[in-house]
């Protein structure tokens, strides 16, 4: 992967300050943001350092955009070059900003045709998790089922494939991860029945070079005999005689969230969502690899090793949320570790080479299982709390099945504070399954399931050290939280709320230092850069949507035709959002 | 069976629907606009030619098709049935409150809500993600969805909400 910056002295002299740990030294430049998670690790810490505890009081929004659609925003910018990067949700436009000129005008956009479809198939909004740069080119995928590369310095179209298939359930809000010449790219589509796959495109041309799917017989999934080797589990064929009969063909296991890679180990991690249908007595068994972390060498797809968080998923704790890569001292001993915080509630530090789990403690408040036991690497499970249509409506469990927290809420890791920064949800849900037939093209889930708060600030903004298990503080919000961290070395991290507040606190204690109403709930990811005068920047979207216009859709307002009452669990969310997308940006 | 289908096959689907409920086929002028209830009551316009309507000043000829399950007392509770079975409940939401998919109970429409309309959205599907049901479904049973969907109450005063 080339990066490119033109603000890179400043950026170099910053890393001559502090070098970074080993896992974050591929980063090129402090001063471009190419990639969605920032680095390879999945970071998302950036270098900069004028925005400190003492100035960040100062901080006013210099600039604003309509993207001029009203889907969920998702996701975050690039910058490269002195270029903004945004990608709307559909119908997915990417615009590139000239960030070297007053105003910041417009350099290209690039529009391409999306089949409407795909708003019907998308499971939960519009959303575009995002794009990522490599080689010259602005990578990112369409909602119905296309990867495409444009010229980053024209917005010419270099290559459009067919990656995914709408009439089977698919779709592709991911942000695709590249890695050399790869491209990896992965479908949503666990309430649809689909047979979850991530596929390496070649970045020249975007041909698909290969297909590995997360469920199924070993020659799908890619587990070659002396290749692929699990810390835990002990055979062969587990993506298919974990399954009923052939239920692994409509098991789910979609691929929409954030991947990282290790440069050493040469393994790219990612995370499997849900098992389908949500219904777990139509299809008993541990489901592998459902709600799992896959371990795969990007050059062929081999599958090298696998966890499962949550064996028969039975509340659709989808594992999608980032993996981010840190070496830690955990008891004692220097680890390479892999960091996840689950929907299911736990926060998992793992040995990234082999798949063991090192810790495992609950970041909010859980009660389908009372702990992971470190030697078998199974959770232990509360049976009371076990769904499934035969089970009738199972009551309150705790968390939701939109996580403890959401893997559209990536988390930030500071090696400064050496801690995690995540957004969390404490809500608890009720879950009544039911039966439910496979066809395809329209959803497979067969459940209902209302949320109640299980706490009366129904989010928290936390930080967490990962050494130990353990909370180093919390900013308690009134609605869940649910936009992704940014930490910087100038010791501030950033992250907004649904009611539209964009925040900035200090990474070692906690305290809110500073904050500004953006105009609609915020659901994407802050990001932050060196602007062509040498300043740092921060910048964010507004723009409320994702789950939340499935759960509490009053605040929509673009259409007469559909009309929605409040959630009951959060009554007054609308009374501070309304739908929005708007690019902001911030300086000193 | 893909539920997919491209506008023209929908179309032709749905012309074979109604071949199978073909005693109830007529001829007949049709009416200035699908939504004007009264004069469409459980009627189905399949094929309009708005375009040549200015040529002699009269509407061309097309088919309708009838409610066949009008009289059956219990089609809104079929049809509530097949709302959860079909997986209308997986986009518009368990009582069709909306999801991905629209309020169906809002007494807010976006192709219209007389019978024909919306028997007509559930047949031929519409562009912005809802699939056609009609080559999946017999009329006599997407009739019974629209049965249920009209039992729905839209609620008292859906514009205000106040805190
Ligand atoms: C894959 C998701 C999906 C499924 C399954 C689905 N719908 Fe829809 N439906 C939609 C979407 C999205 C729209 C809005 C389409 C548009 O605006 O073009 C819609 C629109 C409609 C409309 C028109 C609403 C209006 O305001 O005019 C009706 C009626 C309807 N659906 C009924 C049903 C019924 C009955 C079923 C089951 C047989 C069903 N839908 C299944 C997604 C779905």
């Amino acid at each position: 992967m080339s990066l490119h910056c033109s603000s890179a002295v400043l950026a170099l002299s910053l890393a001559l300050l502090a070098a970074p740990p080993p896992a974050l030294a591929q980063r090129a430049s402090d001063g471009d943001w190419t990639m969605p998670s920032k680095d390879y690790s999945a970071s998302r810490f950036s270098g900069l350092a004028q925005i400190t505890p003492a100035t960040v009081k100062s901080l006013h929004p210099v600039w604003t955009f309509s993207t001029g659609t009203l889907g969920g925003h998702e996701g975050q910018p690039l910058v490269v070059n002195n270029t903004m990067y945004v990608v709307t949700p559909y119908p997915n436009v990417l615009y590139a900003f000239d960030l070297a000129k007053d105003g910041y005008p417009l350099k290209w956009k690039y529009r391409p045709p999306v089949d409407p479809n795909s708003l019907g198939i998308a499971c939960c909004d519009a959303v575009n998790r995002g794009a990522v740069y490599a080689d010259g080119k602005i990578v990112y995928n369409l909602l119905d089922g296309h990867t495409v590369a444009i010229d980053a310095a024209t917005g010419k179209e270099l290559w459009k494939t067919k990656i995914a298939d709408l009439a089977q359930g698919e779709t592709t809000p991911m942000a695709p991860f590249i890695v050399k010449n790869r491209v990896l790219v992965g479908a949503s589509g666990g309430e649809f029945g689909i047979l979850g796959w991530v596929k390496g495109l070649d970045l020249a041309t975007g041909k698909i070079a290969w297909t590995a799917t997360n469920i199924g017989p070993d020659s799908l999934v890619l587990a070659k005999a002396g290749t692929f080797k699990t810390f835990y589990d002990k055979g062969a064929q587990l993506g298919q005689t974990t399954w009923p009969a052939d239920t692994w063909k409509h098991g789910g296991a979609p691929v929409w969230g954030w991947m990282s890679y290790d440069p050493e180990l040469d393994l790219v991690y990612y995370g499997v969502g849900n098992p389908g249908p949500y219904n777990a007595d139509q299809r008993m068994g541990d489901n592998k690899w459902t709600a799992s972390v896959l371990a795969r060498h990007p050059e062929d797809g081999s599958l090298v090793w696998a966890y499962q968080f949550t064996p028969h998923d039975s509340w659709d704790f989808d594992a999608a949320a980032e993996m981010v890569l840190v070496d830690l001292t955990v008891k004692g001993k220097q680890r390479k570790a892999l960091v996840h915080f689950d929907k299911n509630g736990f926060a998992y530090t793992m040995d990234r080479a082999t798949g063991e789990v090192l810790l495992a403690e609950p970041y909010v408040h859980v009660n389908w299982a009372s702990k992971i036991d470190l030697a078998t690497g199974r959770p232990v499970l509360n049976d009371a709390k076990a769904t499934g249509a035969s089970k009738g409506n199972v009551k309150d469990i705790c968390p939701t099945l939109e996580g403890g927290k959401s893997p559209a809420s990536p988390v930030a890791y500071s090696p400064v504070t050496k801690l995690f920064y995540a957004s969390t949800n404490s809500m608890c849900m009720d879950y009544a399954a039911v039966q439910t037939a496979h066809l395809a093209g329209t959803p497979f889930m067969g459940i209902n399931s209302p949320y109640h708060a299980s706490d009366p600030n129904m989010g928290a903004f936390i930080a967490w050290d990962a050494s130990t298990g353990k909370r180093a503080w919390e900013i308690k919000e009134k609605f869940p939280v649910w936009s992704g961290s940014l930490a910087t070395r100038g010791n501030v991290v950033f992250y907004g709320t649904l009611d539209g507040w964009f925040k900035a606190a200090n990474a070692t204690t906690g305290a809110v230092l500073w904050r500004f109403k953006v105009g609609s709930g915020v659901v994407g990811d802050p990001i932050t850069f060196t602007g062509a005068d040498g300043k740092q920047y921060v910048a964010i979207y507004a723009g409320i949507g994702g789950d939340w216009l499935l759960l509490s859709g009053d605040y929509k307002s673009d259409d007469p035709a559909d009309v929605r009452d409040p959630a009951d669990f959060a009554r007054d969310l609308a009374r501070h959002t309304s739908q929005g997308g708007i690019v902001w940006i911030f300086a000193l | 069976m893909r539920l997919f289908s491209s506008h023209a096959r929908a179309t032709l689907v749905l012309i074979a629907a109604v071949g199978i409920a073909g005693a109830c086929r007529e001829q007949s002028a049709v009416p200035p606009a699908s939504t004007d209830t009264k004069a469409s009551e459980n009627a189905l316009v399949i094929s309009r030619h708005d375009d040549r309507v200015f040529a002699g000043g009269l509407m061309p000829p097309a088919e309708r098709v009838v409610n066949t399950e009008a009289h059956n007392p219990k089609a809104a509770e079929e049809g509530a049935a097949l709302f959860t079975s079909m997986n209308c409940d997986g986009c518009h939401g368990g009582g069709a409150v909306g999801a991905v998919g629209p309020n169906l109970t809002d007494g807010r429409w976006r192709y219209g809500g007389a019978d024909a309309d919306i028997f007509r959205s559930i047949a031929e599907g519409r562009p912005k993600g809802m699939p056609s049901f009609g080559g999946a479904l017999q009329p006599a049973m997407i009739w019974r969805l629209v049965a249920y969907i009209k039992s729905l109450p839209p609620p008292k005063d859906a514009p205000t909400e106040a805190w």
